[in-house]
């Protein structure tokens, strides 16, 4: 055992220790406890991508629902994957054949043609990805982690009489289980296998190399279907990694410059702001190894609030991926084999 | 040697860049030196001990107006920080985000760097270089030393002569038996100063283990459960729960180390046992911070000295605007 595994196991003894605690069904959870002290973040449907864009800045989020105030309902929801999108579509580096447009797509091409603005209404959920996924206060954990698992990043939460209470993301999520790990001793088991015992350890790795532009690596994501890329050197090294995400910095301002720099200049962009910001700097690759435990990994990921650790071997090159997707999936699995 | 290098520091000192063979050559010196020194270099009291620096050069003349003149005091420095944030950004001739966006500012990391090892070959005893998590070849590439070095000499060489160098660097030191000076902090794996002297400090800083650690972990003063995995991605964060064992087990008065931005230039934790010191003023030129050093005088008594960003440094802050507006050739 590494001496991290041991600091993971000890923090989470040490909160077992001495405590009275119910054992809760983590399963049980009602998905509106988890977001009742949310401060709800929403975008006007009229509102222009642009200005869509500048909410989800301000407010340091992915995503936000988009709320048409005629039809006086939640019509979608914006996150970067439709911005990236949308940015594909107005350069042109998208082809979206006639009979797969949606009537919103179209008339957001052909504003875009026109160098006209585009209310964020046309563009929301434009990625077809992540659809806009409600669920009830009620609905318990265990549904949600199940949707998770597929592939879904945020549910939003609406109570009885169709208002949205919060958005519950697969990040949030993960942060309320590992904070309250010790009042859920069924986890325990799955947090000490290793990355390979959960069959996590190796796996397709969709990557970029470091000398290739920018704008190619976002057309990989969104042909791939796929919210982040690895970036490597010329022996498959692990250097950093792009997402989706990255496209708020490539929008401040509206750098779109930032397209026709390279992955890893990117990366190092990136790195260099962020450590400003923050005043401290971070590493720049986030990775485990085979060996690593799922407790460790959840822990990192947690720590990191990053979305996916990059699994590597001895030399440094990437093998596999743990994504949110795949924490959740793993997670939902445990929930099929107790019933 | 001797007037050769006394030449070299003073081209230094005036922010000039020395040849690729002097600095080659100027390694090859460094090395001998720091091959002998321990994982935890001993230092005698009095001694003036300063985060790092961060390629602000004119800002290491103004710490030494601050501090006095080396060889006159004794320093030691946490790591050297060998970043340049603004040197790729210059290269591409496309705007960044950062304010004043032009050639000048705040990529004298080299210099920087050249300059505090020509001091340690030239004086010895009167200053300590330890290695910070920036001196490493990874964290160059990412950070813009390499391509500081690759600007200013044409080829990766003398990057590689640095990079040898930042191998040798010892990982922490030790001041009267007294205070602990790291660059990071505490590490899982290591209870005992004894402990720090068995790495095999002479490689690539690795990704992690106690080595790592050393160089990245953080005091969190809001910890609970002592350790935690650190945000940064490498080291951990470590509470008042670890390091006041740490103290109380090695005899140690006070753990002294740098890695994080103070905006009051210095900070202190856990009862005044841990201090963090931040020596690079209005952190690039926009942080609005001040900048401090820590004096140790002979009987482990300890000042704290503030200064601010030099002269030259806030000039160059006012007169460039900033540029805004996406460029000619979007779409």
């Amino acid at each position: 055992m590494t001496s991290s595994d041991r600091v993971f196991q000890n923090n989470h003894l040490r909160h077992r220790e001495g405590l009275t605690t119910v054992s809760h069904d983590w399963t049980m959870v009602k998905a509106g406890s988890l977001v009742e002290k949310q401060t709800l973040v929403t975008i006007d449907a009229d509102a222009t991508v642009e200005d869509a864009c500048e909410v989800l800045l301000k407010n340091g989020i992915t995503s936000a629902p988009v709320y048409d105030s005629v039809k006086k309902m939640y019509v979608g929801m914006f996150d970067y994957g439709d911005l990236m999108t949308y940015l594909l579509l107005l350069l042109k580096k998208m082809d979206v054949p006639l009979e797969d447009q949606t009537m919103e797509m179209r008339d957001l091409i052909q504003r875009t043609s026109r160098s006209q603005n585009v209310p964020v209404k046309l563009a929301s959920d434009l990625s077809g990805k992540d659809p806009f996924c409600t669920v009830l206060e009620e609905t318990r954990l265990g549904a949600v982690v199940h949707d998770f698992g597929t592939g879904i990043h945020r549910v939003a939460v609406m109570d009885s009489e169709g208002n949205m209470k919060g958005i519950l993301s697969q990040s949030s999520t993960l942060d309320y289980l590992m904070r309250h790990l010790s009042e859920y001793p069924q986890l325990q088991p799955v947090m000490q296998k290793s990355l390979q015992q959960c069959g996590l350890s190796n796996g397709r790795v969709l990557s970029v190399n470091g000398d290739e532009k920018v704008l190619d690596a976002l057309i990989s994501m969104s042909t791939n279907s796929v919210s982040s890329l690895a970036v490597l050197d010329d022996q498959g090294v692990l250097l950093g990694n792009i997402s989706m995400t990255d496209i708020k910095h490539i929008m401040k301002n509206l750098r779109t410059s930032w397209l026709w720099i390279t992955c890893f200049q990117l990366v190092c962009k990136i790195r260099l702001s962020q450590g400003v910001e923050s005043g401290e700097d971070q590493y720049p690759v986030l990775d485990v190894n085979a060996k690593s435990t799922f407790g460790y990994t959840l822990s990192k990921l947690q720590a990191t609030k990053a979305h996916r650790m990059w699994v590597v071997n001895d030399s440094g090159c990437a093998v596999g991926v743990v994504s949110l997707t795949d924490v959740f999936r793993v997670l939902s699995r445990l929930i099929d084999i107790d019933d | 040697m001797g007037s050769d290098l006394d030449r070299q520091i003073q081209t230094l000192l005036q922010c000039k860049i020395i040849t690729e063979a002097e600095v080659k050559d100027l390694c090859l010196k460094a090395r001998e030196i720091l091959v002998e020194e321990s994982n935890v270099q001993r230092v005698d009291a009095p001694v003036t001990v300063c985060g790092d620096i961060h390629g602000q050069f004119h800002d290491l003349k103004e710490l030494f107006k601050v501090g006095g003149e080396c060889p006159k005091t004794n320093y030691l420095f946490m790591g050297m920080g060998t970043v340049a944030r603004y040197v790729f950004s210059v290269m591409l001739s496309i705007e960044i985000d950062l304010p004043g966006d032009f050639v000048d500012r705040g990529h004298h990391s080299v210099e920087t760097f050249l300059l505090l090892l020509a001091l340690k070959v030239r004086y010895p005893d009167r200053i300590t270089l330890i290695r910070g998590n920036h001196e490493s070849r990874q964290i160059t590439k990412v950070y813009g030393f390499y391509d500081e070095c690759f600007q200013k000499f044409g080829s990766a060489n003398v990057w590689r002569y640095c990079c040898e160098i930042f191998d040798y660097l010892s990982l922490s030191a030790i001041i009267d038996d007294r205070i602990f000076c790291v660059h990071g902090g505490l590490s899982p794996s290591i209870n005992t100063i004894d402990q720090i002297r068995t790495i095999d400090r002479m490689q690539e800083v690795p990704h992690n283990g106690a080595m790592c650690d050393l160089l990245w972990s953080d005091p969190d003063p809001d910890s609970c459960t002592g350790w935690g995995l650190s945000p940064r991605g490498a080291g951990f964060l470590f509470g008042e729960s670890v390091a006041k064992p740490f103290l109380h087990n090695n005899g140690l008065e006070l753990i002294a180390r740098a890695h994080q931005l103070v905006m009051e230039g210095y900070k202190l934790m856990f009862d005044e046992q841990v201090v963090t010191v931040w020596s690079a003023p209005n952190y690039c030129y926009r942080c609005g911070n001040v900048a401090a050093i820590l004096e140790v005088d002979s009987n482990l008594n300890r000042e704290y000295r503030i200064f601010k960003d030099s002269d030259r440094s806030s000039m160059n802050s006012r007169t460039n605007p900033q540029r805004e507006g996406p460029p000619d050739y979007f779409l």
